[in-house]
């Protein structure tokens, strides 16, 4: 069989299933008419209506632009933080117990606390997606830190470089591949932390078109809602990998050579 | 003090050092002295395990004696000074994975992309301006430790400290790296410190061998090599004062190796 065969055959077998799947549905959804099985068609008129339009201003950014911001501040502080720690072991008792506590509370539980503080805006949402998904890329940076060689740092200091641009410019680089995997699960815990947001007190977001389309038994528009949410975490997560994949283009390298018994 | 004694000054001076690492417990280096005039090749040598690395990072002002000091031209530092510069033991820990040959030679200039004369120049003196732009594991062993070289000199240092550089490379590169990093210090009027446990390297490279004893370290002798430069690692290693220098401290680190075994 040639390359290109044995790489074409598991790709048909998965698009037959997915047709099979959707085939399957139509089927059902035909034969036992029923209000949480509306047939496909529906559904995918309403996924198409989320992503232009009005829907697209009022359900899909304001939901992606608090993904981006939670996400992006989980990203900055976990790194800062992280790297702080991790390079500055003195540290770690007096903060170490409480991150390993924090850690422990699901995003889930501060929501109700979070809509105290912050009340029903973009920032209570914004919040519990930065809580959420901010650990997870902490300990990986912490983790990353701690395991820089310490002849790096050594050539650092000999070249005469501070303790901060020590940090940024050995420490930081050095822990990215441990801050990419944390990244990555950050990622869906920050999906997560988007919709359960936006089912509280929400008058716009996937989340809430979600709800308002539940309670209006729209239920293609739901599971629309549902499936776009899927397409949001794919997309977002292939773009995460193709960032890392040019970021550390050289861990590969090395790690591969390292890896073979040359390092 | 007055210029004609800084002019005199030795631009390194270990006085009566003592180090025990981790703290409390029995001492690495025990009353350490040498010293080395400016434009001095110096060797160390030792038995191994004898704490070569641990002076060298005292040296180097990485870590701080415990009692005792050490004098760059006179001065104390509790940083590394900026004439100064190290080529570690370890070339494929050394270099940044993340930079290319060209970025960790610059590394050396704090990265300051400014200088991309003086990084070339350091470039072409360890015969690397071909492989400027790979990543330093995708060249061989030798290459990452001339790369290493280079962002040692790219400073333009005084002192050149050297931590065992061509232990872990192959016969053939040791002896290339050790004629590149002899004519760098000649053309550079560099002085430098190598750590070794090779004593044929000590004695055709440098100036003056310190002997160093088992831990607890102190210096046991330093033996000036008077051997005319520039050397040749055929014509110089078969002259009977290379073998007579090499015989005399072989003969003091075996006596020290012995200690160890008994």
């Amino acid at each position: 069989m040639t390359a290109r065969g044995r790489y074409i055959t598991p790709l048909a077998w998965q698009a037959a299933t997915i047709l099979a799947l959707i085939a399957l549905w139509q089927w059902a959804a035909l034969t036992y008419p029923a209000v949480y099985l509306p047939p496909i068609e529906r559904i995918a008129q309403g996924y198409f209506q989320i992503w232009h339009g009005d829907l697209l201003h009022s359900a899909l950014l304001p939901s992606l632009r608090r993904l981006g911001a939670g996400f992006a501040i989980a990203i900055l502080v976990g790194c800062v933080m992280g790297v702080v720690l991790g390079s500055l072991r003195s540290l770690d008792p007096w903060v170490r117990p409480t991150i390993e506590y924090l850690r422990y509370i699901p995003a889930v539980a501060i929501l109700p606390a979070s809509l105290i503080v912050f009340g029903a805006t973009d920032q209570m949402r914004i919040f519990v997606i930065a809580f959420g998904s901010v650990f997870p890329v902490l300990i990986a940076a912490t983790d990353g830190a701690r395991r820089v060689d310490p002849i790096l740092l050594d050539v650092a200091r000999a070249v005469g470089l501070s303790t901060a641009e020590r940090l940024v410019r050995v420490v930081l680089p050095a822990s990215l591949p441990s801050i990419f995997s944390g990244m990555r699960v950050a990622l869906s815990i920050a999906l997560v932390m988007m919709v359960i947001s936006e089912l509280i007190a929400a008058d716009d977001g996937l989340g809430f078109y979600i709800l308002r389309n539940q309670r209006l038994f729209q239920t293609a528009n739901v599971y629309a809602g549902v499936l776009t949410i899927g397409t949001v975490g794919l997309g977002l997560t292939l773009a995460l990998l193709a960032v890392e994949k040019r970021v550390l283009s050289w861990h590969r390298g090395w790690r591969g050579l390292t890896e073979t018994g040359r390092g | 003090m007055d210029k004609s004694a800084a002019m005199n000054e030795p631009i390194l001076a270990v006085d009566n050092l003592t180090k025990a690492f981790p703290a409390g417990a029995t001492p690495i280096l025990n009353g350490l002295t040498f010293r080395q005039e400016p434009g001095q090749f110096v060797a160390v040598v030792g038995p191994s395990g004898c704490g070569k690395t641990t002076l060298l990072r005292c040296i180097a002002s990485l870590m701080q004696p415990d009692t005792g000091s050490v004098l760059h031209r006179g001065r104390h530092f509790d940083n590394p000074p900026p004439w100064l510069s190290v080529v570690f033991q370890d070339y494929n820990r050394s270099l940044f994975p993340w930079l290319s040959v060209r970025r960790n030679v610059a590394f050396g200039l704090r990265g300051s992309g400014a200088n991309d004369k003086r990084v070339d120049e350091a470039l072409r003196a360890v015969n690397l301006e071909h492989a400027a732009d790979l990543y330093p594991w995708q060249v061989s062993g030798g290459m990452q430790q001339r790369c290493a070289l280079a962002r040692s000199i790219v400073v333009s240092p005084n002192l050149l400290l050297l931590d065992e550089p061509f232990a872990s490379v192959d016969a053939q590169t040791r002896i290339d790296l050790q004629d590149m990093v002899m004519e760098i210090c000649q053309t550079m009027s560099l002085s430098a410190l190598l750590v070794t446990h090779d004593i044929d390297e000590a004695v055709f490279m440098a100036d003056k061998v310190v002997v160093l004893s088992t831990r607890p370290a102190r210096v046991v002798e330093e033996i000036a090599i008077d051997l005319p430069r520039p050397r040749d690692q055929l014509a110089t290693k078969e002259t009977p004062e290379f073998l007579q220098l090499r015989h005399r401290v072989y003969t003091l680190v075996r006596k020290q190796a012995q200690k160890l075994s008994r």
